[in-house]
């Protein structure tokens, strides 16, 4: 089966700037892509041309095995970062105005409309206005706008932000549900502890450039190997190991951070006489800390 | 097609819904009655005014109260004989006295009923040698009988029988004290709106006359009273000088011109009323035309600035591309547009049929006739349009690059600027349809609606409307081009409005690229 989308050394300048450079990516039919990235890290842009809305300067895309994504509009669902609702209209009105949009017959556009409503606890808010709406409600009206007609792939630019626990819960079962159904997800954020949750795969971007992309094991492993040590003592015996290329110390607890080659027992074996040592345990570094790491400390997430 | 179809759709009835919509297909015929009716009132209920005359010559003020007398009679005459020709059912309700002489009255021109009154009034019945034979006779055998009705008749029953009565408008009261410093008084306690004071040799000259009142600005009290004063003392100087009354009117009398026109088959032809009103009927489109083209697409640019406000442009532009969401966007506006504006031409037909016959303007006066001419109503359906298109797509682009509805005001001013013109020019245009102003104004392609319309009675030359209406769908060709290209960028945009440098080189750039934004 054909990937659900195929980007290939995708670029985009605006004038001198480039906001994309040289992105190439394979998102699998039925899996969870997380897009993640600081701010103007060109995850709006590459969305924003995979909708059609921009065209790349250069490079090519594939959406749902078709070269022109113009002609497969009615196949995908987009819930953009800056959200919005006409306020005027009433919220039935409104999710079943978008599913017309995407091809569906009036008749057909609002029953389902009715139905998404009601599954996701809004019946009483069918007539009424949207501007009457909460904020999670608003949220959750758009992202039954975006679903309203089954699309085979739906790309939400951060459907978490500004949400409730409980709100945040219902966006990820939506997605969840999604992928039972064996549509292909793909959504942006900046809450890394999300991202490791639901996704299958991680794409990081910082810059317009890709940096990293794979499943979230691989993504992990590529990151340091870090050891976190609990201690008594004078914390300079932590400077200067043999192998250690950064050390992170808090005073009661450090964070170590190795060379490729380094062994942890040598540096344990070191470290064992100068200080007290309480804990010492190696892991793979979160998702959180692979980010920091790739975008060299300059991201504001 | 089905998606621009369905924004237009969206559009339509989210507009329909709005109270603006409704409040200006309502609020319209409350205007046009305003604009019909309270002039009307204003000269109806503008208070009577009254003033006192001291009279050092003895003999004037009556003389001038003698001739308001017979000028107050000719209207009631004047009245009562439109009654008759009309066949009204009132005039059998007129008294008996009257109804003896209006038929032999009916035959006379203006000047000999005026006549005829001052002679009834003057009770010189056998005076009547200027008059034609059965005339003079009605004057003889009815005359005093009629004179004796009319010195009986209370100014309030005069004024019932024509509006037009002297005493709706200026009453002489008579104080018992009239030296200057009691009339005064009166001025500054506001009993009398003025006083006038003739010299003892008005004949002589005008020493000693004096009028007096409070109020600057109001002249028409001293034109009325000073005028038929004038004409006493002609009289007077005339007799002393044994020069002939009828020599002095028939040197005095004007040349009159005979007002014709040219018809389209080389024949001349009287102008009436109608015609003048035809001349000015643009003028009454042009005000309309102004106002649909203003609000419409004033409606589109709030309506896109709303959506990029509200940010649902983006949502939108997922499932629309940003022309078929500009195509609908015009579609569904101009459907409202022509809504509004046909419930306007439909109440401003049936306002012109049947307001002023309930005002009581004469019937051969046809305002709907005018209303409906199909020239009229067709070139403002079609200029309605065209300009609609061309201020739509420059208010467009203008709200695709304002991030409020605020900043977008804010730009209003620059256009309100250019759409004063041809509301200024809207009287000399009328006067001169095919003059040099109208014809310049006609080519300048913003101008072009307005002036053509205005233009309507002339009518201009068929290569000129040929020549404008090229160059004005040309104009909204380029605007549209440019105006689509700033929209597709500027509704994604956010922050501070761009520079116009920088939405010039949009202009330019290819479509599909997104040209780079340097801030400050």
């Amino acid at each position: 089966m054909e990937d659900a989308l195929l980007l290939d050394g995708i670029t985009k300048r605006f004038g001198d700037v480039v906001a994309v450079n040289d992105v190439s990516l394979r998102v699998p039919h039925g899996s969870i892509y997380g897009f993640i990235g600081p701010n103007g890290a060109g995850k709006t842009t590459t969305i924003r041309m995979i909708m059609s809305i921009f065209y790349p300067d250069a490079g090519s895309i594939r959406v749902l095995g078709s070269s022109s994504p113009e002609a497969v509009k009615d196949r995908l669902g987009y819930l953009p970062e800056e959200k919005g609702l006409y306020k005027k209209m009433k919220a039935g009105e409104l999710v079943a105005y978008f599913g017309k949009l995407k091809g569906l017959g009036a008749a057909e556009a609002r029953t389902r409309a009715e139905k998404l409503l009601a599954e996701f606890g809004l019946e009483d808010w069918i007539d009424k206005k949207c501007e009457t709406l909460s904020k999670g409600m608003g949220q959750k009206v758009q992202i039954l706008a975006t679903l309203i007609h089954q699309p085979e792939l739906v790309i939400l630019d951060e459907p978490f932000a500004g949400l409730d626990p409980v709100n945040v819960q219902v966006v990820r079962d939506v997605i969840l549900e999604m992928k039972r159904r064996g549509r292909t997800v793909i959504f942006s954020t900046h809450v890394m502890e999300q991202a490791e949750q639901i996704c299958d795969y991680i794409f990081l971007i910082n810059k317009g450039r890709k940096l990293l992309d794979g499943t979230i094991a691989e993504v992990r492993r590529s990151g340091d190997q870090a050891i976190v040590v609990d201690y008594e003592g004078d914390g300079v015996a932590l400077q200067r190991l043999p192998g250690v290329r950064r050390v992170s110390d808090a005073g009661k607890t450090a964070e170590l951070f190795l060379e490729d080659d380094a062994d942890p027992q040598a540096i344990l074996a070191q470290l064992v006489g100068k200080l007290t040592i309480r804990r010492f345990d190696m892991r793979e570094p979160s998702l959180h800390e692979v980010f920091i790491r790739a975008v060299g400390g300059e991201a504001d997430a | 097609m089905r998606r621009i179809f369905l924004v237009a759709q969206r559009e339509y009835v989210a507009n329909l819904r709005t109270k603006g919509f409704w409040f200006g297909i309502i609020f319209f015929p409350f205007l046009l009655t305003a604009f019909i009716v309270v002039p009307m009132l204003l000269e109806r209920t503008k208070s009577v005014r009254r003033y006192a005359v001291i009279d050092h010559s003895g003999w004037l003020a009556d003389a001038v109260d003698m001739r308001v007398a017979g000028g107050d009679l000719w209207e009631v005459l004047g009245a009562a004989i439109e009654k008759y020709e009309e066949g009204d059912d009132e005039y059998g309700l007129l008294p008996l006295v009257l109804q003896d002489v209006i038929p032999v009255l009916a035959e006379l021109d203006p000047q000999q009923l005026g006549m005829f009154a001052r002679l009834v009034v003057a009770e010189e019945f056998g005076a009547g040698d200027g008059l034609p034979e059965n005339a003079r006779i009605t004057l003889e055998d009815y005359g005093p009988a009629v004179h004796t009705w009319w010195s009986m008749l209370p100014a309030s029953e005069a004024a019932e029988l024509s509006s037009d009565v002297s005493a709706n408008y200026y009453v002489r009261v008579r104080p018992g004290d009239t030296t200057q410093a009691a009339l005064n008084r009166m001025v500054t306690d506001g009993q009398i709106f003025a006083y006038f004071v003739i010299g003892e040799g008005p004949v002589a000259g005008s020493e000693g006359a004096k009028y007096v009142s409070n109020n600057l600005t109001d002249d028409d009290l001293r034109n009325w009273y000073g005028r038929r004063a004038s004409q006493e003392v002609q009289a007077r100087r005339m007799a002393e000088e044994d020069i002939d009354p009828r020599v002095a009117r028939w040197i005095q009398e004007p040349l009159r011109w005979d007002m014709l026109k040219v018809t389209d088959t080389g024949e001349e032809e009287a102008i009436e009323e109608r015609d003048q009103l035809r001349q000015w009927a643009p003028v009454a489109f042009v005000y309309l035309l102004w106002i649909s083209v203003f609000s419409v697409s004033q409606m589109l640019m709030n309506n896109t600035v709303e959506e990029k406000s509200n940010r649902v442009i983006e949502v939108l532009l997922s499932s629309v591309s940003s022309m078929e969401l500009l195509a609908g966007k015009i579609a569904g506006i101009a459907a409202t547009g022509l809504s509004m504006v046909g419930s306007w031409l439909l109440v401003f037909f049936f306002f012109t049929k049947y307001l002023p016959r309930l005002l009581g303007a004469p019937p051969s006066l046809d305002l709907s006739a005018l209303a409906s001419d199909p020239t009229y109503i067709l070139s403002f359906l079609a200029y309605f349009i065209l300009g609609y298109l061309l201020y739509a797509a420059v208010l467009v682009a203008l709200g695709s690059l304002c991030n409020t509805v605020t900043d977008a005001q804010n730009m209003m001013p620059a256009i309100m600027l250019v759409l004063l013109v041809p509301l200024m020019a809207m009287i000399p245009v009328a006067q001169d349809p095919n003059g040099a102003m109208a014809r310049v104004l006609s080519f300048i392609p913003p101008f072009t609606p307005f002036t053509m319309m205005n233009r309507a009675a002339g009518p201009p030359a068929l290569w000129e409307y040929a020549a404008t209406t090229v160059l004005l769908l040309v104009s909204i060709l380029v605007a549209w081009w440019a105006g689509a290209k700033i929209f597709r960028i500027g509704i994604l945009l956010t922050g501070k409005p761009p520079k116009i440098r920088e939405v010039l080189r949009w202009v330019r750039a290819p479509v599909g690229a997104v040209p780079e934004r340097r801030e400050a």
